[in-house]
């Protein structure tokens, strides 16, 4: 039986146009409250792998953990909600990408530390590999220190548990290659990139299910308090990306194929 | 996961639009107090409030919908304490104008004596006293009072959704869903017991696959539908029961638009409202609001009485931009947002049964949007206001929701309330434009000033009697051979005919800046950003593919506004995609053939559908 | 005075990855702009081989011992946590490998400081170290420094030219750290490399090759011709020894049921929610999109398509060369003509 935290903040539905703007509290995104949001993509994975887990291992249980304005993660919940059941945790604060990775594990562990009945010995900490905001790839290892966890798994694809409780872990390394490593059991921290599962229908009765700990958890859900200074920006751009594109129409395959071999070849 | 799941609640709502706002809004007021405890029990939980569960079929509330200027007369007295800086893209109204635009480029289709007035003006207009040509245009020197909105607010509907929809929510009174289609009401014996969510993990033709999931059913005491003007539960409601006696809905238009950052020599002060007529074809009516933050929120509207088979708003919004008198202060500006979507123009000629037992309609499906004042978010609010007072009064009285009374005590409401006084002045003030732009012109100021008592008389007609065929349109303009040489082309290369029929007439080519002037895909992915999950259906499909196939217009194809139904090569039948489909459901009222089964309905069928439009900004 | 400290794994063979000799010249660069102090630590079974390689840059300090050969989080920060204690380390610099990405936060943790990852550029500017990094998947690019020290950043591969100083005879000091039980509750069972077929993601090859939805759709005859999109695509895979991309659509197919590319995977993908890979040249086939999945290009220095779409949205502005021709037909002659 596992507890499992899954830590998931909240990013810009991918689509959005976004660009970096600085005012009184820092660097954010230009309209950042009116861009719609949804649960970064990665987290939402380790959420998927995490309900999946929780339904073979009887007596699991599944926290969703996440920092962000209330307001937006209540939104961002009520599509989360009808996908997987959990009970939500709420740290409120900002969701944007320039806070510290430092800063924000520290408000995860506050938020963390405060749930009644978790069993450090059964804890899997689950999160996101990556984040399509920060990315910063560091949040998970440093809340893994917090929360006294020294196996750490980054790029997590796959978790195989046997049936002595041990963990069987699929990370991803470079070339495309696996390394496949056992632990002997929980506590353990998985980074997760894409998993193997699909998103799940939206099913109304988990919804429900998980909405009458999710309006309560948003209500009491504390202030977090994040340092906006940890980092020192000294500008955040754009990149300059236009470029001038040459359009070759209404020419023959030959010459097309003839000009690619050549490119490659100069 | 393959039984289909079934669940009681008190009330079920469906679509979250202005109707749901003001219905929610007002229902929270009376059935749980401020600190969140019930005023009065539900029926299926005891011990908590009546539960409310609304589905809304867009991916998030408030993506999909559009700029809205408003007298907001309903929705400051259900939220007197409204402050406009509290919503993103909200403003009062600093300034109106009605301008006209001239044609500069002597491509669009005007009746004589509109090119008549236009080589008057092009000629004399910077003289005659008191006229303000500038750019090609004339402003107006008099806005008709039935059309002012001075004293109301500017604002995008998907910004106050939102906020709504989070206020609303936080009360705890109702539960949003969004990403949620719902498939049909459940009628059963004559009364709506509930509804039944879209099926998921389906293929195109809605068959079981992979996570298949069928769609639950939701049975509630009342089902409250408020889902547009192009929503599956309302028409098969209308399919079920009919519409009242003399009521049809033959007025349509579609509204396309762009939310602009605007470039920094634009002069246009926060709160402007522009409307348009004239240009790009006398038709088509277009809109221009500055909404905070050097935005701004404009369009077009395309309506159904624009006989023209190739009515194609994405083009026409281009060419709309690019009028000297708007394009002098949008050029350099940049896309922030792209919609599209249905208005119900028929008002109340198109009033449906507004009760029956076990379900109330609401907002602009249930004909609350008015054409003469060319308002709709506030009555389509009020309606929902009204609903939500009715609601409250028979939970108070512990009475059921019965046609009865519903009709005591919601209907009584609407009627007695200025939405229906304003409807009914209404009725009658667009008839004319059955006849041409002109009369209509006339016809509107006419009702709009002797209050409804006169109005330009005109027959009208299921919309898809009146489109001609292309031959008869382009009639004197595009021969048929050469009407046959660009078809067969089009065709095979998957195109829609409107780029090349307009290229041919005159329409100068839209040369793209890459920041405005961007091709339709790029509109639907910058602006839009369209998509859809995976494991639904297809939701827009043909009802009888000969029809199609004998179809020499395909006028769905050309009114798309994702360019999500196209050219089939290989059949008559056009293809959709439902990835880029933004959900207005022009395809709908735009086809020209009847469907075999309804002469007053046609052959396309849109069903609900997820996914679609992504931006909170329109 | 700053204290930098190059810190890498030593492989089984005794030499450094060229991901770590590229984080060493970006370690030197800075300590030669603050005029800092350079230290370099290692862990491995064996450090000596690498330690002689890098002999030139600083002082050497080294954890060894068989445990340390694996690429294991607890044993990789425990050995990192020494090095940078010893070293009295106010800088760590290390490559953003999968060993030591997994690994140096936690250390950061444990020593009270603060990290950076995924960092493009380090330089030193008015004295201060500054360094370049990604935010919101590369879509923007921040100049950032800090006061809290320590300070780690891992630097990303691609971004310097990899350390090719003389060798010479390291000073080594040795740093040891006890192993215990905690420490091996994981074991590394195996890695398990994509066979040779199948060994399309190439991060050393000089060409990125995209694959878009539009090769898995119905072609001018009206049907779809995977089989043949799959041969096309391999074909020149092999031959130009190019790398495998693909974009999002193409990938998600494979969750949906239809007929797809069965050699993709997600761990091709690029884009907003995949990889941002760096390669000379990149060839876009079939691919129509969006911003964030163009992202996917952002590290590609040449960029051409092919593609049906003039005004496509993937290319347009973001290649050097669109070439509006049917893919199946160029690349059937391109594999052609490579033989």
């Amino acid at each position: 039986m596992f507890h499992i935290v899954v830590c998931g903040g909240i990013v810009p539905d991918p689509l959005q146009t976004l660009e970096p703007v600085k005012g009184p509290a820092g660097w954010g995104l230009k309209n950042e409250l009116m861009l719609p949001s949804i649960l970064d993509p990665w987290a939402s994975h380790a959420l998927y792998e995490a309900a999946h887990l929780a339904k073979a291992v009887p007596g699991s249980k599944v926290w969703l953990v996440s920092l962000g304005p209330k307001a937006k993660l209540q939104q961002v919940m009520m599509t989360v909600a009808q996908k997987a059941p959990f009970e939500l945790v709420v740290a409120d604060g900002p969701a944007g990408g320039f806070v510290d990775s430092f800063e924000v594990a520290e408000a995860l562990f506050a938020a963390i530390s405060g749930i009644a009945g978790l069993d450090a010995s059964k804890l899997l900490l689950f999160g996101g590999w990556q984040s399509a905001s920060r990315g910063s790839g560091s949040t998970l290892q440093i809340l893994g220190e917090k929360l006294g966890i020294t196996d750490q798994f980054q790029g997590v694809d796959k978790l195989t548990v046997g049936a002595d409780g041990s963990l069987e872990v699929m990370e991803r390394i470079e070339g495309g290659a696996y390394q496949i490593s056992t632990c002997t059991g929980a506590p353990a921290a998985l980074g997760w990139a894409t998993g193997e599962l699909p998103e799940p229908p939206n099913n109304p009765q988990v919804g429900m299910a998980n909405m009458r700990l999710v309006m309560p958890a948003l209500q009491k859900a504390k202030p977090a308090a994040v340092n906006a200074a940890a980092i020192d920006y000294q500008s955040v751009t754009l990149p300059a990306q236009k470029r001038e594109t040459r359009v070759v129409k209404d020419t023959p395959v030959d010459v097309i194929a003839q000009e690619i071999i050549d490119w490659l070849a100069s | 996961m393959n039984e289909r799941q079934s669940m009681e609640t008190d009330i079920v709502c469906v679509g979250f639009g202005p109707a749901m706002g003001g219905f929610l809004t007002t229902l929270a007021k009376g059935i749980v107090n401020e600190d969140g405890s019930a005023v009065m029990e539900s029926t299926v939980v005891p011990g908590l409030p009546p539960q409310v569960i609304c589905y809304e079929r867009a991916d998030d509330i408030g993506v999909g919908v559009s700029g809205v200027v408003s007298k907001a007369r309903g929705i400051r007295e259900s939220l007197p304490e409204l402050d406009p800086a509290c919503i993103p893209l909200c403003t009062p109204i600093t300034e109106e104008k009605v301008v006209y635009l001239v044609d500069p480029h002597g491509a669009s289709r005007r009746s004589l004596p509109l090119k008549a007035a236009d080589a008057a003006l092009k000629l004399l207009g910077g003289k005659f006293p008191g006229c303000r040509y500038k750019d090609m245009a004339v402003e107006l020197p008099y806005i008709p009072p039935f059309l002012e909105k001075h004293g109301g607010l500017t604002f995008s509907l998907g910004q106050f959704n939102q906020w709504v929809g989070n206020t609303v929510m936080a009360t705890g009174a109702a539960q949003i869903w969004p990403a949620s289609p719902v498939a049909a009401p459940i009628i059963e014996h004559r009364k709506v017991v509930g509804v039944r969510l879209a099926d998921q993990g389906v293929d195109k033709a809605g068959k079981p696959d992979a996570a298949y999931m069928p769609g639950m059913d939701v049975r509630a005491r009342l089902t409250v539908v408020g889902d547009g003007p192009v929503g599956p539960v309302g028409r098969a409601i209308d399919e079920a029961r009919g519409l009242p006696m003399g009521h049809h809905q033959r007025d349509y238009a579609v509204g396309m638009k762009f939310v602009v950052d605007l470039p920094g020599n634009c002069p246009w002060k926060v709160g402007t409202v522009i409307h348009t007529i004239g240009y790009p074809e006398p038709e088509i009516f277009g809109f221009l609001y500055v909404l905070p933050g050097h935005v701004a929120s404009l369009g077009i509207f395309v309506p159904s009485w624009f006989d023209n088979p190739v009515r194609t708003a994405y083009r026409y919004l281009q060419h709309w931009m690019q009028h000297p008198y708007l394009w002098k202060y949008l050029k350099g500006g940049t896309i922030r947002s792209f919609g599209a979507k249905t208005l119900q123009e028929s008002g109340k000629n198109g009033e449906p049964y507004l009760v029956g037992d076990g379900y109330a309609r609401i907002g602009e499906g249930s004909g609350t949007t008015n054409v003469l004042t060319g308002s709709g978010v506030d009555e389509a609010w009020t309606s929902g206001v009204q609903l939500g007072q009715a609601v409250v009064e028979l939970l108070e009285k512990g009475l059921p929701f019965t046609s009865e009374n519903l009709e005591k005590t919601y209907v009584a409401r609407r009627r007695a309330s200025w939405v229906e006084a304003e409807a009914k002045i209404a009725a009658r003030s667009r008839e004319a434009f059955a006849s041409g732009f002109i009369p209509g012109i006339i016809g509107m100021a006419l009702t709009g000033l002797t209050k409804g008592a006169l109005c330009w008389p005109a027959d009208s007609e299921p919309v898809h009697k009146r489109i001609p065929s292309i031959e008869e349109y382009y009639h004197g303009r595009i021969s048929c051979e050469e009407i046959t040489r660009i078809r067969q082309e089009a065709t095979a290369k998957g195109l829609a005919l409107h780029d090349a029929l307009m290229d041919k007439v005159g329409w100068p080519e839209i040369e793209y800046d890459g920041k405005l002037l961007i091709s339709h895909q790029d509109a639907l992915l910058l602006g839009g950003k369209v998509q859809a999950a995976p494991g639904y259906a297809d939701h827009v499909t043909f009802e009888c593919p000969d029809t199609c196939r004998a179809c020499a217009e395909k006028t769905c194809i050309e009114a798309c506004s994702g360019q999500a139904i196209t050219t089939n090569p290989d059949d008559g039948v056009p293809l959709f995609d439902r990835e880029k489909c933004v959900h207005c459901g022009a395809c709908l009222w735009n086809c020209s053939k009847p469907s075999k089964a309804d002469p007053e309905r046609t052959n396309v069928r849109f069903a609900a559908g997820a996914g679609g439009l992504h931006s909170a900004e329109n | 005075m700053e204290t930098i400290l190059f810190c890498a794994p030593v492989a089984a063979d005794g030499t450094l990855a060229k991901a770590s000799l590229e984080a060493l010249s970006a370690a030197k660069t800075l300590a030669e702009g603050l005029g800092a102090t350079l230290a370099v630590g290692l862990f491995g079974a064996d450090v000596a081989p690498a330690a002689a390689a890098v002999a030139a840059c600083g002082p050497v300090f080294a954890v060894t011992g068989e445990a340390f050969a694996v690429a294991r989080y607890a044993t990789d920060a425990a050995a990192l946590e020494a090095l940078a204690k010893a070293a009295s380390a106010t800088i760590i610099i290390a490559a953003d490998d999968s060993r030591v990405s997994r690994a140096l936060p936690g250390v950061a943790a444990r020593l009270n400081g603060r990290i950076d990852a995924h960092v493009v550029a380090i330089a030193a500017k008015d004295g201060k170290p500054l360094v370049t990094r990604g935010y919101y998947r590369q879509r923007m690019t921040a100049e950032l420094t800090r006061a809290a020290r320590p300070w780690c950043v891992t630097v990303s591969g691609g971004c310097y030219a990899a350390y090719d100083g003389a060798p010479g005879q390291a000073s080594l000091t040795d740093v040891s750290v006890p192993v215990t039980e905690a420490m091996t509750r994981t074991t590394i069972k195996a890695v398990v490399a994509p066979s040779a077929d199948e060994q399309t993601i190439r991060p050393d090859a000089k060409m990125l090759f995209v694959a878009g939805a539009g090769w898995t759709k119905k072609q001018g005859d009206g049907a779809a011709h995977v089989p043949e999109a799959g041969q096309l695509i391999l074909g020149f895979l092999g031959k130009a020894k190019a790398s495998l991309g693909s974009s999002k659509s193409l990938v998600d197919m494979g969750g949906e049921g239809e007929s797809v590319l069965p050699f993709l995977t997600h761990l091709h993908q690029v884009g907003q929610t995949g990889a941002t890979p760096r390669h000379q040249k990149g060839l876009a086939t079939c691919c129509h999109g969006e911003e964030p999945h163009v992202v996917g290009w952002r590290f590609i220095t040449e960029r051409r398509a092919v593609n049906l779409d003039a005004a496509c949205g993937w290319a347009q502005g973001k290649a050097d060369v669109l070439y509006v021709a049917d893919a199946f037909e160029v690349m059937r002659r391109v594999n052609e003509l490579l033989g």
